[in-house]
């Protein structure tokens, strides 16, 4: 894994997740009625993150990001292969609980892949370019799901971004030359 | 290669998933559809029990509190909405109480769905006489409205109920039917739920038969003629549907019908058809979405529906089948905008000099964006006292993309009042379960019996405890 390659998965992952975020709100809506019920699906995401960093923290060194990498992506695109079948609370809560565990292995594997390859002296200038490009994916994601939406129904959302997922898992899976030295 | 072992099992699931979700599409969810009229109530009661039914009538006498029924509640103008009221949802009040295939009758409570019935008809070979195009509405909300469909042999709604009952605003249970307290009767079947519960409805039910679908296209100055000459007149003929351009090109001009003629061998009992399920509403939703956005769009969206059409002609249908078309696609969740109904009725003599004069009033309303125009047939039928079919008229059903702001709200009503005096211009009249952007005088004028008809409300339920928005606005 290149650092190149590294950023096209993060602007691909970044893209389908944003695609999903406002509608998965929508869903929401369309499952449970409450508030508390939107209060507990976000709650039990960021929770199990939390519980799941120390070991993910731990598995990073180990395993390399690659792996963890791949793990997220196809992990992802499994669970969104899911949504469109949830129609009670409790699936959503199920959902959110796995969601939480893969968002804490991507926000990690993120940060510990950046450190590995940035150059203390110009690190400001190096993230700032990745966080461009991230970004940049991120916002046409969400402005062109705005249009999707008028056309297609909220699942063929959830598996256009599983697609994507499985996209992005599949490519950075290959293999490539650099990957031991960029280990290193 | 790992990866690849990875892939063939995302697809591999990949499928399993759509399998199960093309499955589970087959129980249909609803929600309010229209998001014009936010309402906050009281309380929400819902039971399949009658005795507790009673119960909400009689505790709602003592606590003074107004009841709004609910359906599947796609009326769109607040008629199962009343604030700090009590929302009665008859959802769950859904059950089969008898059936006579001999005698083509059948006995359901009033939150049964047209699906409901149908699935449980189907297997004897018996269909429904009159019901709206699509299945998904409620019984007692059908009624509620006196709602009309694509069947133009076995007149309205209303000639198909043998006897129903009612639960009164003092809690009691009336047996009602043309020949049996005629004149509730009459008020109740298009009485949008004023006048007290629908508990169960005994419906009088045909044959199920096939039917081979003719389309055809033409222009709309010749529509009328035709439908008197190659319809009307011909017998064999049991459903009819037409629609007219909004392309840019040929807007409110160019039509094609489609008709759906019994064939032969007629009366000969008929092997079950299986009922069909909607299932590839991608595409449909992608070309009704081009519609929503450009007048390209709209020229793309009237292209597919001529070359659809066309591409049906000569296929076979069962009766059943063509009583449960498709409805999700038009399903539609958009933050600011909605989608709204409208249903004009104009005398089928006056068709080409009323689509003029639309035209006129249209013109100009570049803002106004329409999407779609089916038109049916309704015969003339003054049973009910809230009834559209003072003559025999064609029901032109508008689809209207619109925002949810008030600006948006006042634009299209504007345009909504428009339209509505040049139907009521030419003996026509409008549909009551949209949204209450029609004045009272137009209602008045578009139902001569609507005196009558709120005198009756007043006269059978002096207290209101039956209430809903549409009241509210239109109550004179
Ligand atoms: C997409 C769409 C397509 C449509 N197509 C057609 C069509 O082809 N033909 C046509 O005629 N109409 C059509 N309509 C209008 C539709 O028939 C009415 O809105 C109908 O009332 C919907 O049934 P519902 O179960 O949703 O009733 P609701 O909207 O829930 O209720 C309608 C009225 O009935 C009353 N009511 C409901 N249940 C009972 C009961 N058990 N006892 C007493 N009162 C009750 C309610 O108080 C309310 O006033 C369409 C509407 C939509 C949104």
């Amino acid at each position: 894994m290149n650092y190149k390659r590294f950023i096209v998965y993060q602007g691909t992952i970044g893209m389908a997740s944003s695609m999903i975020f406002p509608f998965y709100i929508l869903m929401l809506r369309n499952v449970g009625n409450s508030y508390s019920q939107f209060g507990w699906a976000y709650g039990l995401f960021a929770l199990t993150a939390a519980i799941c960093y120390p070991i993910i923290g731990k598995i990073a060194d180990k395993a390399g990001d690659q792996l963890l990498l791949s793990i997220y992506s196809w992990g992802m695109a499994l669970i969104l292969l899911v949504f469109p079948l949830a129609n009670e609370i409790w699936h959503v809560y199920i959902l959110q609980i796995l969601m939480g565990v893969l968002g804490a292995v991507q926000k990690n594997s993120e940060k510990t892949v950046l450190a590995r390859h940035v150059v203390k002296e110009t690190a400001g200038k190096e993230i700032g370019n990745y966080h461009i490009w991230t970004s940049i994916a991120a916002a046409a994601a969400i402005i062109g799901t705005g249009y999707l939406v008028d056309f297609f129904t909220i699942s063929s959302i959830f598996y256009i971004a599983s697609a994507l997922f499985a996209w992005s898992g599949f490519s950075i899976l290959k293999k490539d030359k650099t990957l031991s030295e960029f280990q290193a | 290669m790992k990866r690849y072992l990875m892939l063939l099992v995302y697809v591999t699931l990949l499928f399993v998933s759509l399998h199960y979700f093309i499955d589970q599409r087959a129980e249909p969810i609803t929600e309010d559809r229209n998001r014009l009229l936010p309402v906050k109530m009281k309380a929400i009661k819902t039971t399949d029990s009658t005795a507790e039914i009673q119960q909400v009538v009689l505790d709602a006498n003592s606590e003074e509190d107004p009841i709004a029924i609910a359906g599947m509640q796609h009326s769109q103008g607040g008629h199962t909405e009343y604030p700090d009221g009590i929302l009665l949802d008859m959802k769950p009040y859904n059950k089969i109480l008898a059936f006579d295939a001999e005698e083509k009758t059948i006995t359901v409570q009033s939150g049964a769905t047209w699906r409901d019935i149908q699935d449980y008809i189907n297997p004897y070979g018996l269909a429904l006489k009159v019901s709206q195009s699509q299945n998904i509405f409620t019984i007692g909300g059908s009624l509620s409205v006196n709602a009309h469909g694509l069947d133009i042999r076995h007149g309205s709604l209303i000639d198909t109920v043998e006897s129903l009952r009612l639960l009164d605003a003092n809690g009691e249970i009336l047996t009602l039917s043309p020949e049996q307290n005629t004149e509730l009767f009459q008020a109740v079947v298009g009485g949008y739920g004023l006048f007290g519960i629908i508990l169960d409805v005994t419906l009088r039910l045909t044959d199920d038969e096939m039917y081979e679908i003719h389309s055809e296209q033409l222009q709309y100055d010749d529509y009328s003629d035709y439908f008197n000459e190659n319809v009307i007149a011909d017998d064999s003929v049991k459903m009819h549907l037409a629609r007219i351009s909004l392309s840019p090109d040929s807007y409110l001009k160019e039509m094609y019908v489609i008709n759906y003629q019994a064939m032969e061998p007629k009366g000969v009992p008929m092997d079950p058809q299986k009922l069909r399920e909607e299932t590839l509403i991608a595409v449909p939703k992608f070309f009704l979405g081009l519609a929503r956005l450009n007048e390209q769009g709209k020229r793309t969206f009237w292209n597919t529906q001529k070359t659809y059409s066309a591409s049906i002609d000569g296929k076979v249908i069962s009766r059943n089948n063509v009583m449960r078309s498709d409805s999700e696609f038009m399903e539609y969740s958009h933050p600011e905008n909605t989608e709204v109904l409208q249903e004009y009725f104009v005398p089928v003599k006056n068709f080409e000099a009323y689509i003029d004069d639309l035209r006129e009033t249209l013109i100009d309303e570049e803002d106004f964006n329409l999407l779609n125009i089916t038109i049916r047939y309704v015969e003339k039928n003054e049973k009910a006292v809230l009834s559209y079919a003072k003559e025999d008229m064609f029901s032109l059903v508008l689809l209207i993309n619109q925002g949810t702001d008030a600006k948006s709200i006042e634009d299209t009503g504007r345009v909504v009042r428009n339209m509505i005096d040049v139907t009521l211009d030419y003996g026509g009249s409008y549909y009551l379960p949209y949204f209450g952007y029609p004045t009272k005088e137009q209602m008045a004028e578009a139902y001569p019996r609507t005196r009558e008809f709120f005198d009756l409300k007043e006269e059978y339920d002096p207290s209101g405890r039956f209430m809903n928005i549409f009241y509210e606005e239109y109550k004179q």
